[in-house]
């Protein structure tokens, strides 16, 4: 497949607005200023554009819940934070062509009546941040944004908002209030984004891959997106492979390739000639897959019938030296760390998830704690909870327990009784700015 | 691993940041800021941040500071900074160590790196160096386990580290 | 109105309701944490899941609103599983200190986890604790146990929403936030107490309160704040004769769920008596004689028809029955002046449950009272001048009517007079006065009161009048009766309120049963009063 999103790697100097011009940029937002917002909303629903973030939903249809009668000025947000262990993709898409997100943005808002769009970039991309800044720096300079854009009459503000160290801010109604200058605590839904979203106002949260697609749908039109991958999942797609592979990195993809592809041909194999146990396909929430899986192909369709997801398409890869009792305990410290904390079963469940599977792998785990990790998984799951970060460690709970149940058992089998008093935490779970107590 | 020269962090001792004043030029940001949001609340990241820029931590001094400049109660902007694990409550070293100990970058072998980062600064994550030199932190993944493992030292990141390559780095960071 | 229908019954509701008060229509109780009728929905703790007929998830009921014809089931098979689940994340971390637990008794963890807990607990690891706050002094009155916190918000929200003080926050995240002030200075606002009746488990408790007392022995008897003319409705907790606290009692009109500390710490004051039977003074020593009640009224009586112009200060603490027998009795049938003294006092505020802010405009519970029954109101200048009018008895209706009358200045200045006072405890004045009578205290007392906003409402009696006190209504039916005021001497205070709601047309109509049923009944034309006073 030709390079889409990722059409200018490898260009000097990528970044510049007169490297994006030359390569055809801004284009789709002259087309975009001559089609009306509802046609373009119905171009990019016809394209099956579906939300690179996470959730899948087709952005088309998500623009189309914005009232467009509403009175209240309309916002759109460019989800940045990406936080999910095993994604790297926007962080990629901004460095290589920064323009190409700035333009999805314009045509976003326009299509959505939006006059102010934020950027909510993840506090640790300090030098994304800037290099975001600069393009919309130069954007303003050639009039792509700021008052009567291209002599169009539309105006658009678009500004980056620095997240300070949360994964939870990635989900958006967190990210809101975020950007509302609040602790980032999802939302109860309803009202949904779209209609009560930043400022109380409607409000489109997309992820910077998805806003990406965007010029090229417009350019080239939704059936061409659509010739792309497999029906219901059309479009390239970015996927960021990490861990045990020779060549882990972000990969241009058409939706639809095979897991093995990815990690044979595009990754050049597993790292050392080791054999493939076990690959997480979208992002750490996603449930791990065993390595017979690893003919699945990469869409969302697929993936799920595989009983996993999709996800952010972050691939994580292990080989048969890895633990996966430790790797468990590695995620859960992950979330436990990252739980907002303000409904019970995720903020209980995913520490005390933890601290179960720490006492297994330290060698006290007992017979009775399977029972409980599940018991913990059913019932911080599925609706339990305000916002999907329940299922996000629950998901991983449960499908570890299903393909390497007996791994667990075999640290429980060796076990010895655990000692009266809490053993000192290892890994430390945070900096001192979270735990300071 | 990536050729840049990290600035260390300006730190400012704890008794001349009981109490500030945003000087001109802040408060010129602090209007160019407040022009994004229809809220001034809207404000306390952005600010929290320019503030810890400038001082290079965030005391109870800055966090009053901002209340009162975005007309808030100084305990809400301290419950918004303690959510967010960037915002350093305590003056660190001039060099923050934050090592990603997230899955991928576990496992490319990151628990090498911290052993030999804990043993030859002699601290745990949470401490700072007697020097006041480096404050080593764990941290969760930093988006970008694609070139694990990753150290973030101050506002950069150092990626496919080596425990050699480490050496090379904090002998660079002085 | 939408009907809907809660495990079978059907109820009609004001659209819009949440399915947590619609249940409470129903007479089903939905458990609750997070949800606080005075305070924003968070929907957080998740306790209080139910089930929607032909829905496939539960929701939580605080912030589900309910539709016409819903139908919802607060008891079913999967409601159950999802409360005890809940119930078990949230004992897993709790201490489960109950026995040391001042909330004990009054603790939701504790009732719900017998109702709908496990009887086992999955938990064999170490609970969460936090150092250093588990037994802090957090303010002037509230004291916080962190280890028992449930991370539910109320008390965030309280200081956010109704205190306006924002002075209390959630810091850091997870399951390892707790509760704290900005840089940990002192919790201390008007109403801080609060925050800790909203907890609803052991994390916040009121210092004053701490180990007085299990909640469950106290008996509470409703009542009104005696602090201000606001008239916050309180449930006053005592134990065998010992007020031990008040806590605020919900009236939507005047102060919400809440009270301010002021009024609250009012309490254990009304425990002090140094006046246990009548006395008179002694020309030969400092001691006082005591005497029976009747010999006091005789003395009374006496002392009265010593000279000609007779004087009453009438405190406008007491309540309508007993001012208006002072007026019968002391005014029209004697001939006496009479002066309701105000003292303007603090200024205090609350929010009612509209989140109005109400402010007090005096010192005192009843001086609306007093202006509806016509007694004639004065500030400190008039009532020294009017004191200084008069050489004759003076009877002194209680001897705290004001602040002014407790100095030692107002001692010197009526020294001479013939003295009649009504105490409890002593003041320069009633410690020479040639006649004492004890006093019932606020506790001891059953009466109405009219708040600055013109609503009458029912303090009741929690115990009966300790050693030889009596209420002033009685104290004055026995002396209308030694007069000859026609008043009938063994009037109940209801009998005493009925003749009022016929007397006095402000109070027309008005019955004991309507002042249980209401907020505080308006009193009629009162918006006149109030700006005529
Ligand atoms: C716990 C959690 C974390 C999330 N993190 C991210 C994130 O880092 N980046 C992102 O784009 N979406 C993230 N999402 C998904 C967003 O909530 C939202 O669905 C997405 O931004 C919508 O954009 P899309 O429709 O373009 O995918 C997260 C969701 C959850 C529940
Ligand atoms: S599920 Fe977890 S992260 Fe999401 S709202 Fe609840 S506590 Fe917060
Ligand atoms: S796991 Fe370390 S950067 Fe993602
Ligand atoms: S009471 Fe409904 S979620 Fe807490």
């Amino acid at each position: 497949m030709e390079p889409i999103l990722l059409r200018a790697r490898g260009e000097t100097n990528s970044r510049s607005i007169s490297t994006y011009l030359r390569l055809g940029g801004y284009g789709a937002l002259k087309k975009a200023f001559i089609m009306d917002p509802a046609a373009i909303r119905e171009e990019v629903k016809n394209s099956g554009l579906r939300g690179r973030g996470g959730a899948g939903f087709p952005a088309g249809v998500k623009w189309g819940f914005v009232p467009q009668d509403s009175p209240k000025p309309k916002y759109l947000i460019c989800n940045a934070d990406e936080s999910e262990p095993g994604t790297f993709k926007d962080r990629e898409i901004i460095h290589v062509d920064p323009h190409m997100l700035i333009e999805g943005i314009i045509i976003a808002s326009y299509a959505i009546s939006a006059n102010t769009a934020y950027i909510y970039i993840r506090g640790e991309f300090v030098e994304e941040a800037r290099i975001l800044e600069q393009a919309i720096a130069e954007a303003y300079k050639k009039k792509y944004l700021g008052k009567n854009i291209l002599t169009t009459g539309y105006d658009l503000d678009l500004y980056v908002h620095r997240g300070a160290g949360a994964y939870i801010c990635g989900e958006e109604t967190a990210l809101i209030e975020s950007i509302e200058g609040k602790r980032g605590l999802p939302r109860l839904k309803p009202p949904f984004p779209a209609v009560v979203g930043v400022f109380g106002c409607p409000t489109v949260v997309n992820n910077v891959e998805t806003l990406a697609c965007v010029p090229h749908i417009i350019e080239r039109g939704a059936a061409w997106f659509a010739s792309i991958g497999r029906p219901r999942n059309t479009g390239p797609k970015l996927f960021c492979v990490s861990g045990h592979v020779n060549r882990p990195g972000v990969y241009e993809l058409p939706l639809g390739v095979t897991f093995r592809e990815i990690i044979e041909e595009h990754c050049g194999g597993m790292r050392d000639g080791k054999a493939l146990k076990a690959f997480i396909p979208g992002g750490s929430s996603a449930p791990v897959l065993p390595a017979d899986k690893v003919d699945t192909a990469a869409d969302f369709d697929a993936v799920a019938e595989a009983g996993s997801m999709l996800g952010s398409g972050g691939l994580i890869v292990m080989d048969e030296t890895v633990d996966m009792v430790w790797a468990l305990e590695n995620l859960l410290t992950f979330y436990a760390h990252e739980s907002c904390g303000q409904c019970t079963p995720c903020r209980e469940g995913s520490d005390w998830a933890l601290d179960v599977v720490r006492r297994i792998r330290r060698g006290h785990g007992r017979p009775e704690d399977i029972e409980t990790l599940q018991r913990i998984a059913r019932y911080a799951s599925q609706g339990m909870t305000i916002c999907p970060l329940g299922d996000a460690f629950c998901g991983p709970i449960t499908s570890f327990l299903n393909h390497f149940g007996h791994e667990f058992e075999a640290y429980i089998e060796a076990a010895t009784p655990a000692p009266r008093k809490k053993l000192p935490i290892l890994p430390v779970r945070s900096g001192r700015g979270t735990f300071g107590l | 691993m990536t050729p840049v020269h990290t600035e260390p962090l300006q730190v400012t001792p704890p008794a001349e940041v009981a109490e500030v004043h945003f000087d001109d030029d802040m408060e010129k940001r602090i209007r160019e800021i407040l022009k994004r949001y229809p809220t001034k609340q809207a404000a306390v990241l952005p600010l929290l941040w320019m503030c810890q820029e400038r001082w290079g931590w965030t005391s109870p001094g800055i966090m009053n500071a901002v209340a009162e400049r975005l007309e808030l109660a100084p305990a809400f902007v301290e419950g918004v900074v303690t959510f967010y694990t960037m915002y350093q409550t305590e003056p660190p070293g001039k060099y923050l160590l934050q090592v990603c100990t997230t899955l991928s970058c576990q496992l490319c072998g990151t628990s090498g790196l911290v052993d030999h980062l804990k043993e030859r600064l002699g601290i745990d994550f949470g401490e700072t160096t007697r020097d006041g030199r480096f404050t080593l932190l764990d941290v969760q993944c930093l988006g970008a386990c694609g070139e694990a493992p990753i150290i973030q030292v101050n506002n950069d990141y150092y990626t496919e580290l080596t425990p050699e390559k480490l050496d090379q780095l904090l002998d660079e960071l002085v | 109105m939408v009907t809907v229908t809660i495990d079978g019954h059907e109820v009609q509701v004001a659209e819009g309701t949440n399915i947590v008060e619609a249940a409470g229509k129903a007479g089903i109780e939905v458990p609750t944490y997070c949800y606080h009728p005075g305070l924003s929905v968070v929907g957080q703790c998740r306790i209080c899941f139910v089930e929607i007929e032909g829905q496939p998830r539960l929701v939580t009921a605080c912030s589900t609103p309910v539709a016409d014809g819903m139908s919802v089931l607060t008891g079913s098979e999967r409601v159950k599983e999802a409360r005890a689940a809940v119930m078990e994340f949230l004992l897993e971390n709790h201490p489960l200190d109950c026995p040391v637990c001042d909330q004990a008794g009054e603790c939701y963890l504790q009732d719900y986890s017998f109702e709908h807990g496990l009887d086992t607990t999955h938990m064999v690891d170490e609970r969460r604790t936090f150092p250093g706050f588990e037994r802090r002094l957090i303010g002037p009155h509230v004291v916080q146990n962190q280890n028992r916190c449930i991370q539910c918000t109320r008390c965030v929200r309280f200081t956010q929403e109704i205190s306006e003080t924002s002075d209390l926050t959630m810091k850091a995240r997870g399951n390892h936030s707790y509760i704290d002030t900005f840089n940990s200075e002192p919790y201390d606002n008007p109403w801080s107490a609060c925050a800790a009746d909203v907890c609803p488990v052991g994390a916040l408790t009121v210092k004053e309160f701490r180990f007085r007392a299990r909640v469950w022995h106290l008996e509470e008897t409703p009542s009104i704040c005696p602090g201000c003319s606001i008239g916050c409705n309180i449930s006053l907790g005592n134990l065998k004769g010992i007020v031990h606290r008040f806590v605020p009692r919900h009236n939507p009109e005047i102060n919400g769920w809440w009270m301010c500390d002021y009024g609250r710490f009012l309490a254990e004051g009304l425990n002090d008596r140094d006046i246990e039977q009548p006395s008179r003074a002694d020309a030969q020593s400092e001691e006082r004689a005591e005497m029976s009640w009747a010999e006091a009224i005789d003395e009374v009586a006496r002392l009265i028809a010593t000279g000609s112009d007779v004087q009453a200060v009438v405190s406008a603490n007491l309540p309508n029955e007993a001012l208006l027998l002072a007026k019968k009795v002391l005014a029209d049938h004697l001939g006496a002046r009479v002066l309701t003294p105000i003292n303007d006092g603090e200024k205090h505020k609350i929010k009612n449950a509209q989140r109005q802010w109400i402010g007090s405009v005096d010192s005192h519970a009843n001086s609306t009272g007093a202006r509806l029954i016509g007694l004639p109101t004065g500030d400190q200048d008039a009532l020294v001048k009017f004191l200084e009018s008069s050489n004759g008895p003076l009877i002194v209706l209680d001897n705290r009517a004001h602040p002014w009358l407790a100095t030692d200045a107002a001692a010197a200045a009526l020294k001479g007079r013939p003295l009649i006072v009504l105490a409890r405890t002593h003041t320069p004045l009633s410690r020479h006065a040639a006649v004492v009578l004890p006093l019932a205290s606020w506790a001891e007392t059953e009466g109405t009161y009219t708040s600055s906003t013109g609503r009458v409402q029912l303090a009741q009696r929690a115990f009966f009048p300790k050693a030889g006190a009596k209420p002033a209504a009685e104290a004055l039916l026995l002396l209308g009766a030694r007069l000859e005021a026609g008043t009938d001497p063994n009037l109940t205070p209801r009998a005493m309120f009925e003749e009022l709601a016929a007397e006095v047309p402000a109070f027309a109509g008005m019955t004991y049963r309507r002042l249980a049923g209401e907020p505080g009944v308006p009193a009629l034309g009162f918006e006149e009063v109030a700006h005529v006073g």
